[in-house]
């Protein structure tokens, strides 16, 4: 049994079912102590990787690890994995405590240890007075820390989670991520978690993977992918943005500029890397970016469409003159433009970045 | 629902139910009767054919024989139904639709065809007249019982459980034992008693399989009713009503609970 927390490798690791690419060839670490999790739609191959990370499916090429072993041919029972099941998997015919005592016992500890182990994670989850209850008499954010618990109890070298808060309500999964996110620092596992909930994400990891048709687009902390996107995909999935498409016209130092024909005009920003002369690529400005201007000259020309009051931000839905629909947000006063009034729009160079329609890698 | 059309409905349901049920029941009182023939309703109760039951040596141990046997095959069909509907679960849809038309098949092949066809594999072998052969013969048609009652348990497991086990280091037959084993159980005591009903009641097959030395009770009962028409047979169909009801009453009291545990967790 591991005492510390190690790394878990995939080097080249590619998994198909059938005519399939759940997982296109692909190499990524969990440091030791982190917690990373793989955001992505449905579809996206992240929880084949998860299972692929458990042993429960054994990859068509490359090579696991946990810590400097290679685990690709080792069975679950072998890896010194914990796993929490989107359904929590609890065994429905035994009570709280033994359900957590489970891989304990399997490992032939003594009944004392058991005994204090089961107790100290119990307190840890703040389920300790519930150790006797059933599965059925616990609700549902109970079960989701007898799951965190039974997985947490064994110390694992690596703790994976697949959708850890799917079947919970909206109220209690922020809760539960804070709780998740305290429990991951103070026992500092190697946590490889699994989402399509992007807050989940923000709000848990210490760096975030976005999956896509089964390949790893970005890979990132929170803030890195939410300012930097490598592309398209990477900026819509996560955050809200508007995105300009056009030709580069200009790329050097860093900087790239797009040039929008429709509307006559050219939008300059930052840069990212994959970007091509000529080719088509996107411009992405955030909506809380946009600004309006008093003045009648300057910036881009818009109707606002609706206001949506979302408390203390307001969001705001506006129709360029060649049809297409952009979203800003700010803080909600009195100088809010009325529904239906033609504004002018403005941006710093410096918040927009011109990004690739699609990930490099395709083109593989 | 209106009520007129509920008392209506449980009237004709009734009904239905008394059909079904009293003919089975009307060889209780005739089993108490004191007459040598067996008629309806008996003229004055007595014990009299229970005492001749008793103190015949060759209907105790048809009834010993039967248990025997029933025992053998119920435990014969546990294993095999168990180990099937196990593996039935690791197959392709098609595959299984196969297997399970297979096992299912001695059900709807007239027993008669499969008593003849048994009769001539028992002779060659020596199994025929013993314990084992009729076991065998009564295994082959109480194995559909256990493998669809357990087929059921099994399809309410959910496969992350022993996932879930795997990945807290159990190895695959630790699994099945703390994990399968105890969530089947309803399935596996549902379809026990099936085995061991449907075997302490055949008699078909038992005809063409029983010998001197194996013979069961339902087949002692034909050869009497067929010299005699006493109540004897009646005291007979009691005792075998009288087990199956106590068996299913115990496998209902003491998997009860559990399976409705089970339902409440799965809504």
């Amino acid at each position: 049994m591991s005492v510390e927390s190690r790394s878990l490798s995939f080097e080249g690791v590619a998994k198909s079912f059938g005519s399939v690419r759940a997982v296109r060839p692909m190499s990524l670490e969990v440091k030791a102590g982190e917690f990373l999790t793989l955001l992505g739609p449905s579809g996206s191959g992240k929880t084949t990787l998860l299972n692929l990370a458990a042993g429960f499916v054994i990859p068509d090429a490359g090579t696991l690890r946990i810590g400097p072993d290679d685990v690709t041919a080792l069975p679950p029972r072998k890896r010194d994995i914990g796993m929490v099941f989107q359904n929590y998997a609890l065994f429905p015919h035994m009570n709280v405590f033994e359900n957590v005592a489970y891989g304990l016992r399997v490992r032939g500890l003594p009944h004392a240890e058991i005994r204090s182990r089961v107790r100290e994670i119990l307190a840890m989850v703040r389920l300790d007075s519930h150790e006797d209850r059933t599965i059925q008499q616990l609700s549902g954010g109970q079960q989701q820390r007898v799951a965190l618990a039974r997985a947490l109890v064994i110390k694992p070298a690596v703790l994976l989670m697949d959708e850890p808060l799917g079947a919970l309500d909206r109220q209690l999964r922020k809760h539960v991520q804070l709780e998740i996110r305290r429990l991951h620092r103070e026992l500092q596992r190697t946590t490889l978690s699994v989402t399509h909930d992007q807050e989940e994400a923000l709000v848990m990891s210490d760096r975030i993977g976005i999956m896509h048709e089964g390949r790893l687009e970005q890979i990132g902390t929170p803030d890195e992918l939410y300012r930097r996107p490598a592309n398209v995909f990477v900026a819509s999935f996560l955050g809200e943005s508007n995105i300009l498409t056009g030709p580069v016209t200009y790329l050097a130092n860093g900087g790239a500029r797009v040039a929008l024909a429709e509307l006559g005009m050219e939008i300059t920003g930052e840069a990212a890397p994959g970007l091509k002369l000529g080719a088509d690529a996107a411009a992405l400005i955030r909506p809380e970016a946009l600004k309006f201007t008093t003045s009648d000259e300057s910036g881009m020309p818009a109707r606002v469409i609706e206001l949506v009051y979302l408390g203390d931000i307001i969001a705001i839905r506006l129709r360029l003159p060649q049809g297409q629909e952009l979203w800003c947000r700010c803080f909600s006063g009195a100088d809010m433009p009325a529904e239906g009034r033609e504004v002018r729009l403005s941006w710093h160079n410096g918040d927009v970045r011109i990004i690739p329609l699609q990930s490099p890698q395709r083109e593989n | 629902m209106t009520n007129k059309t509920r008392i209506a409905s449980n009237i004709a349901g009734s009904i239905v139910l008394a059909f079904l049920v009293l003919p089975i029941l009307a060889v209780i009182p005739a089993s108490f009767d004191d007459a040598s023939y067996i008629k309806l309703p008996p003229d004055m109760m007595s014990l009299r054919w229970y005492r001749v039951f008793l103190a015949d040596p060759e209907w105790w141990q048809a009834l010993i024989t039967s248990f025997k046997v029933a025992l053998l095959a119920a435990t014969i069909s546990l294993l095999l139904g168990t180990a099937a509907s196990l593996g039935m679960q690791r197959v392709s849809p098609v595959t299984r639709a196969l297997i399970t038309g297979i096992v299912i098949s001695p059900l709807v092949v007239p027993v008669i065809m499969t008593s003849i066809a048994l009769y001539y594999v028992m002779r060659p072998l020596g199994l025929h007249g013993t314990l084992l052969g009729l076991a065998l013969g009564h295994t082959l048609l109480a194995l559909p019982f256990v493998v669809v009652n357990v087929g059921i348990s099994l399809r309410g497991i959910d496969p992350n459980f022993l996932r879930a086990a795997e990945g807290l280091g159990a190895t695959p037959w630790r699994a099945f034992r703390t994990v399968t084993l105890p969530l089947i159980l309803p399935g596996l005591a549902g379809g026990g008693a099936f085995a061991f009903v449907s075997s302490f009641d055949e008699v078909v097959l038992s005809i063409f399989l029983a010998g001197v030395q194996a013979k069961p009770l339902p087949v002692k009962m034909w050869e009497t009713i067929r010299v005699e028409f006493t109540p004897v047979t009646a005291v007979a169909s009691s005792i075998l009503i009288a087990i199956t009801v106590l068996l299913f009453a115990v496998v209902k009291l003491t998997t009860g609970t559990r399976t409705s545990r089970r339902a409440e967790h799965v809504s």
